[in-house]
């Protein structure tokens, strides 16, 4: 990541922190016409259905109305202000489609927070200062070869399974795997080193 | 110790949202227990954060619209709990769900993680069924079709019918111990068995075994007694 990129980053911290303790409706303004775009264009990525305008639209109300509520609990020494933000729209996506019926047996009694939860973050960090290792997961994306990359990609933006990415490219579920493992060990790699 | 972890694989289609509800609660489940995971889960999410802040942003709609959506959004959070807007001290967790009463005695149950302890809490009724001497189920509901989800009890050194697959099999151990050929399973550990794997668990000597545990397909019996008991992990659509 470039050196200004990681400075912008501490802006959005920066920002989400205001939002936090001070209700900041002026910083809470900043945040959601830098991120709306953002999620919008992670959301078009997905393809089919979903990718509706509409869809994308309602999915950017949702999580900025939860980026408000939740932000008194945002610790920028934990995540950073986009790792934050990423969860909370991934969360936001998860129940989408247990609404929109993808997983339609699942019942009411756990619900999506219950599952993915921020608990984790109460753990020591093992590895160097957050912001840090944010900024070394930046520069690793972008050294990843592209296969590699690729599956990177589907997985997150698509949302998709190692299996729906093993038929769609119609390759060896293993090969899959092996890739996204591949890509995993280099960006610990530059996290640790 | 935990010595037994989900994949990278598992870890990374839990953190981008693909994987599914029924071994995401398992996924869960371990990592509130195991720092490792906990650890590796933020570089996870950290590669989504970077993937958002890089995303290509949508064209905006005309300046009005965007400006509406906004003054819309900020009406739904004014309209919202007053006392959200109150600066105030970091959001508590909302309180654990109290364990059933008959739960909480039990020790088997005194420390399970939060979600498995929200699974209880909303099971209240759990119904044991005895598979065999010795090992007890409860299923749960909160399965899809593809997935059971349920608990298991073996009774202190007690031995399971050997059993195969057809589907993966996933254990998390919550209390207690169990082994097998291929080793000894304590609390938090996290095993998968793939289809064709074969194995007989047994619950170690001193205590019983509490593990939670999601199968894929129907479990085959292999050994003789396999006619006469359920499986380790039994599957019938309900
Ligand atoms: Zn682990």
């Amino acid at each position: 990541m470039q050196a200004s990129d990681q400075a912008r980053n501490d802006e959005w911290s920066r920002l989400l922190i205001r939002v936090g303790r001070h209700r900041d409706r002026a910083a809470f303004e900043q945040l959601y016409f830098h991120f709306s775009p953002l999620i919008k264009g992670f959301q078009f990525s997905r393809g089919g259905q979903s990718s509706a305008p509409e869809a994308a639209d309602e999915l950017v109300q949702e999580v900025l109305f939860k980026v408000w509520r939740k932000a008194p609990s945002f610790n920028p020494d934990k995540a950073a202000a986009s790792t934050w933000i990423y969860t909370i729209m991934r969360n936001c996506r998860i129940d989408a489609l247990r609404r929109h019926g993808r997983q339609p047996d699942t019942d009411e009694s756990l619900n999506v927070e219950d599952i993915w939860d921020d608990s984790q973050d109460d753990q020591p960090l093992i590895y160097l200062q957050q912001s840090r290792s944010e900024s070394a997961v930046a520069d690793g994306l972008q050294s990843l070869p592209p296969e590699q990359s690729h599956v990177i990609e589907k997985a997150y933006m698509e949302g998709k399974s190692h299996s729906e990415i093993s038929e769609e490219l119609g390759l060896p579920l293993g090969t899959v795997k092996s890739r996204v493992r591949l890509a995993l060990k280099k960006l610990q790699s530059t996290i640790v080193r | 110790m935990i010595h037994h972890h989900p994949d990278n694989n598992m870890l990374l289609e839990y953190a981008s949202g693909s994987l599914n509800w029924a071994h995401s609660i398992v996924v869960a489940a371990h990592l509130q227990l195991c720092p490792k995971c906990a650890a590796d889960l933020k570089l996870l999410n950290g590669i989504g954060g970077n993937l958002l802040a890089t995303s290509a942003p949508a064209l905006a709609s005309a300046p009005e619209q965007e400006k509406q959506s906004f003054e819309q959004l900020m009406q739904r959070i004014d309209s919202g709990n007053q006392s959200f807007d109150a600066p105030e001290a970091p959001e508590q967790k909302a309180p654990r769900t109290a364990l059933p009463r008959k739960l909480a005695k039990d020790p088997v149950f005194a420390s399970v993680p939060p979600v498995v302890e929200k699974l209880l809490g909303q099971n209240s009724a759990l119904r044991w069924r005895r598979l065999s001497k010795g090992l007890k189920e409860a299923r749960l509901k909160t399965g899809q079709c593809q997935h059971e989800v349920a608990f298991h009890r073996i009774a202190p050194g007690n031995k399971v019918a050997e059993h195969d697959h057809r589907g993966t099999e996933i254990t998390m151990v919550l209390y207690g111990s169990f082994s097998d050929a291929d080793g000894i399973y304590s609390r938090g550990d996290f095993l998968v068995r793939e289809p064709g794997e074969t194995h007989r668990p047994t619950a170690t000597q001193n205590h019983e075994c509490l593990c939670l545990s999601v199968v894929e397909a129907p479990v085959a019996l292999t050994g003789i007694m396999g006619k006469l008991v359920n499986p380790f992990l039994s599957f019938r659509p309900q």
